[in-house]
Parts: C-alpha cells; sequence; structure tokens
C-alpha cells in the first residue's frame, strides 16, 4: 500500500531508526512500511497516525478510492 | 494470548535468555563428554546426562517463542515465517530419510541432527530475510 510516511519522516529529519524508536518496533518494519512491503496493523497504523498528526486515510493510500466514496 | 511488550524490551527479554541458555548448553556439553562414558556409565548417570544437556535447549526454545509472543507485529511476521521455513526443511528431509531407510537405502541417522538442522535451516531463512530475499 502506497503510504506517505517516507516523506513525513524525512520532513522532520528522522532516520529510519529514530522513527522505529518512538513506534517501538524494528528499523525493519519502518523501511517496509515505507517501501510499501509491509501493512502495518490498525494499532500500528492509528500510532504513525498520531506520532505524524495526520488521519490513517492521510497516510495511507489504498489505490481503490474507497475513501472519497465513502465520503 | 499475545502479550506485546515492544521490539526494545521484547530483544531484551530475548537476549538476557537466550544467550545464557546457549552459555549454559555449552558448558554441559563439555561437562558431560568429559565426565560421562556414553557407554560404560551407569544407565542413571546416562539419562541424567542427556537430560542436563535437553534442558537449555529447552529454554532457549522458550526463548524464541516468547520472542514471537512479545515484539513488534513485523519482526513476529519475519521470525514466524523462519520458523515455518525451518519446520519445513526439517520435516521434508525427516519424510526423505525416512523414506530412504524405510526401503533400505538410507543407514541409521542420529535424531538429535534434526534438530540442529531445524536450528539452522531457522537462522539461515532468518538470515535471508534480512537481506530482503524472501519478505
Amino acid at each position: 500500500m502506497k503510504n506517505i510516511i517516507r516523506a513525513l519522516r524525512t520532513e522532520r529529519g528522522w532516520s529510519q531508526q529514530e522513527l522505529a524508536d518512538r513506534l517501538d518496533v524494528s528499523r525493519q518494519s519502518v523501511n517496509a512500511i515505507e517501501t510499501g512491503k509491509y501493512d502495518p496493523s490498525l494499532p500500528l497504523a492509528f500510532s504513525l497516525a498520531r506520532l505524524f498528526g495526520r488521519s490513517i486515510e492521510e497516510l495511507f493510500d489504498d489505490g481503490t478510492g474507497a475513501v472519497e466514496a465513502a465520503e | 494470548m499475545t502479550q506485546h511488550k515492544g521490539f526494545r524490551t521484547a530483544n531484551r527479554r530475548y537476549q538476557f535468555l537466550f544467550w545464557p541458555m546457549m552459555m549454559f548448553y555449552v558448558a554441559i556439553i563439555f561437562a558431560v563428554a568429559t565426565f560421562i562414558d556414553k557407554v560404560s556409565a551407569p544407565l542413571w548417570l546416562r539419562t541424567a546426562g542427556a537430560l542436563a544437556i535437553a534442558v537449555p535447549l529447552f529454554g532457549a526454545l522458550y526463548a524464541v517463542r516468547r520472542l514471537t509472543d512479545e515484539t513488534d507485529e513485523y519482526s513476529r511476521m519475519r521470525h514466524l515465517k523462519a520458523l515455518r521455513d525451518g519446520g519445513m526443511i526439517t520435516a521434508g528431509v525427516l519424510f526423505l530419510v525416512g523414506f530412504l531407510q524405510v526401503f533400505n537405502v538410507a543407514a541409521e541417522f542420529t535424531a538429535v541432527w534434526f534438530g540442529v538442522l531445524y536450528f539452522a535451516a531457522y537462522g539461515v531463512s532468518a538470515g535471508l530475510q534480512k537481506f530482503g530475499r524472501t519478505v
């Protein structure tokens, strides 16, 4: 799933390790999420959303347009 | 029931249990090999030696199990995939050797090597994942 995690992270000047430490996950987890190899669970997605002050829909794009349709 | 503790805590708890168990295992192996004759020692002593070697391995296996319970979700997935691969490779080799023995093609095979193979296959699979080969 596409996301803007990398952009938000670099905007804040954080390394992948720093973001991983803030989320208490492994650096590999952050890398896998950023590259779209792994889609996080809802609790982790909420943690990311809270950390960046955005909604989950703003962070992740599943490409189906379901979010816009629901609105 | 999964008790998620986060990557750092889970990893620390794993290291604090796994490595002492491994050091204990190595020490026991040397002690048993040095002081117990596998052929002439009394049965109770040979039994005790075998059990003493197995106990730290149970501890190490429990450490891995606990790690998969407590670590973050992506690390858990990677560990479980590696454990799955290790289990499947071991089961595959076990079937292969077993059938070769049934048909009198292969000679006797010491069962303890299947445990070694499991750990080795788990380690190789986890290592390959680190380089992004499988995940």
